[in-house]
């Protein structure tokens, strides 16, 4: 339970002010309405926001999106921006172990009422041929070689392999692959533990689901996109597995050091961090993005395999069944952008933990084909009411150009274990239409609705802040759980 | 009885676990993680596999936050899941020990405990005894 009283800026943004903690170099700003701040009061989010203001060369505010909860270091849903040649940090933490967390958005030309009859069937196929579950191994086996090219090629390897196309690149963050990744900056055990990962879904709130569009909202943008009411769409969430975590394992280890070295001052050791330009900043960089394109790999696999389980069941090929990637967008993330501040143009260090990047129209790094439109923005709910397509908007300059990553938690697994019953939940969905499979039994309950925000709550603050606009709304029919 | 309990966190999991020194502090916090993420099924591959593990720290909560994230990493690149831990030696800057693992096939593993943060951590000799509190990404 946090004791601050937040101070109203407007009806959706709170102030922290930076005189709350000693050691703060900038106020903290948290999104949301009135209603979804009682949920952030209840645990300590508040204090992470604040902590996160300490970071040497923070710009602006430590910011936090309206699916904010409690973390370690960094709240979930924080964003804070570091002034790279003023002394600017990066933190592991602010990143988080696992590295490029993110999902990405598939249309059909299918409508729900062509496979209404086949859902149980692609949701038992799905879950038999997409790896799931703790540790899950998949059927990509590389040698150490191979596995370097993955981490320097990102999604680009899936392709070469014929994995996808180049319109699937086309249509990812930084064409499935950032620059500047250093295969050698990653440790031997991280190689062990992500061997034999590549193609696995892995656990927790990781998921692939079948969902329908239930509501249009911007009907400009649902045309360009090709995207009506009823039509089917697969949506992917999953990160670097055990590779992401071990990197971020190994540099926080070492970060922990720097603060003494650097003379940086952090009231959580969790924001163990070092300057960008130092040597282990430089080196951590290089590693979370080798970590990062790996995970751009991950879900190139996770969405070849879902459409070779579309083809088997649906007897027609992925193409004729117009399974086209609308946009794949990490989550968990340190991104180097230019920003101008006070006149000046900036390099920063855009840490995103749980936000995800909402470039507005006409941002450099966007393709061609959303140039008009902004960046596609895809956000999760829960496997029981919604998930969302946004794009990015001018006003996000203020968010460094984030939105919120999902609908954020409420409930803890232990809480949602204890006060959940698997059976009734499992009626619940069903009377909904919704198709759960997951590889255990518990994880299906700690996922359950009640343990969540409400994503509607969520996404109208962000639409009303004004950070990034509401495309369209899924319903989920069909969920696969690691 | 049980030398750990699991307190509420909204995302993650905060364990607390007592030891009655510092060696079976660490050794109860070592197989807490074990005994919290996997449930042991039938015995289909008995083989016990003992592995070394030696962790140096500047001081008492950083080795804690070492060792216990070689215990997670060496299981998920050795497939094992840890039985049995016999500490060697213990200081505040350093521990070896021999941990026994069986394969995890023999589990099923319901939760993935991604590693162990410095975030509210506690390592306190509290009266005659130790506790630790820990939060675990999960």
């Amino acid at each position: 339970m946090s004791e601050i009283l937040l101070e109203k800026i407007d009806n959706y943004r709170w102030r922290i002010p930076k005189s709350y903690k000693p050691g703060m170099r900038v106020d903290g700003v948290i999104y949301a309405d009135e209603k979804l701040l009682k949920d952030i009061y209840r645990d300590k989010a508040i204090e992470q926001v604040a902590n996160v203001a300490f970071l040497p060369g923070i710009v602006n505010a430590s910011l936090a999106m309206p699916d904010i909860h409690w973390g370690y270091g960094f709240p979930i849903g924080g964003v804070a921006a570091t002034d790279i040649e003023n002394g600017g940090v990066i933190s592991p933490g602010g990143v988080g172990f696992d590295i490029n967390c993110g999902v990405r958005l598939l249309k059909t030309n299918l409508q729900y009422e062509d496979i209404k009859d086949k859902v149980k069937d692609l949701v038992y196929t799905l879950f038999s041929d997409v790896p799931a579950g703790v540790g899950s191994k998949g059927d990509i086996r590389v040698g150490s070689r191979e596995e370097k090219q993955i981490l320097i090629k990102g999604a680009k390897w899936a392709v070469e392999q014929g994995f996808g196309t180049e319109e699937d690149l086309e249509c990812t963050e930084e064409n499935g692959a950032i620059q500047g990744a250093d295969p050698d900056a990653a440790s031997d055990r991280a190689y062990e533990r992500g061997k034999a990962q590549s193609g696995t879904l892995g656990s927790g709130n990781h998921f692939l689901e079948i969902q329908v569009i239930d509501q249009l909202y911007d009907r400009d943008i649902c045309d360009e996109f090709e995207l009506s009411l009823g039509q089917v769409m697969v949506m992917i969430h999953s990160g670097s597995r055990g590779f992401g975590y071990q990197i971020c394992e190994d540099y926080a280890r070492n970060m922990v050091h720097c603060l003494q070295k650097y003379n940086i001052s952090v009231p959580d050791r969790q924001l163990a961090c070092a300057p960008v330009n130092s040597p282990e900043g430089k080196q951590y960089l290089a590693a979370m993005r080798a970590a990062a394109n790996y995970a751009w790999n991950n879900r190139q696999c996770l969405m070849h395999l879902t459409r070779k389980t579309f083809e088997r069941v649906l007897g027609e090929s992925w193409q004729n069944l117009g399974m086209s990637l609308i946009y794949d967008v990490a989550h968990n993330i340190a991104k180097i952008e230019k920003y101008t501040i006070d006149g000046i143009e900036k390099n920063l260090c855009v840490h995103r933990k749980g936000a995800t990047r909402a470039f507005p129209p006409g941002a450099p790094g966007l393709p061609e084909r959303y140039q008009k439109t902004g960046q596609p923005v895809i956000i999760p709910g829960d496997m029981g009411r919604n998930s969302y397509l946004l794009v990015g908007t001018e006003k996000a300059k203020e968010t460094f150009y984030s939105a919120c990553h999902g609908a954020g938690r409420v409930k803890s697994r232990t809480a949602a274990l204890k006060s959940i019953n698997l059976n009734t939940l499992l009626k619940e969905l069903e009377s909904k239409g919704i198709m759960v499979k997951a590889s255990g039994r518990a994880t299906i309950v700690e996922e359950a609705p009640q343990a969540y925000k409400d994503v509607n709550d969520v996404v109208d603050v962000v639409h009303n802040a004004g950070i990034s606009k509401r495309v369209c709304r899924m319903r989920p029919v069909g969920v696969i759980k690691g | 009885m049980k030398n750990y309990e699991i307190i509420e966190h909204t995302a993650d999991m905060i364990v607390r676990i007592k030891g009655r020194d510092l060696k079976s502090l660490f050794v109860n916090a070592g197989l807490a993680i074990f005994q919290i993420s996997a449930e042991k099924q039938q015995v289909r591959y008995p083989e016990k596999h003992k592995i070394i593990i030696t962790q140096k720290a500047d001081d008492i909560e950083e080795l804690f936050i070492n060792w216990l994230n070689e215990l997670l990493s060496l299981s998920a690149v050795e497939g094992l899941i840890f039985e049995d831990i016999n500490i060697n030696e213990i200081s505040d800057k350093s521990v070896e020990a021999v941990a026994t693992g069986t394969d995890l096939r023999n589990y099923k593993v319901n939760t993935e405990i991604k590693a162990a943060t410095y975030h509210q951590l506690k390592v306190e000799q509290i009266g005659s005894g130790w506790l630790a509190e820990v939060v675990f990404d999960v």
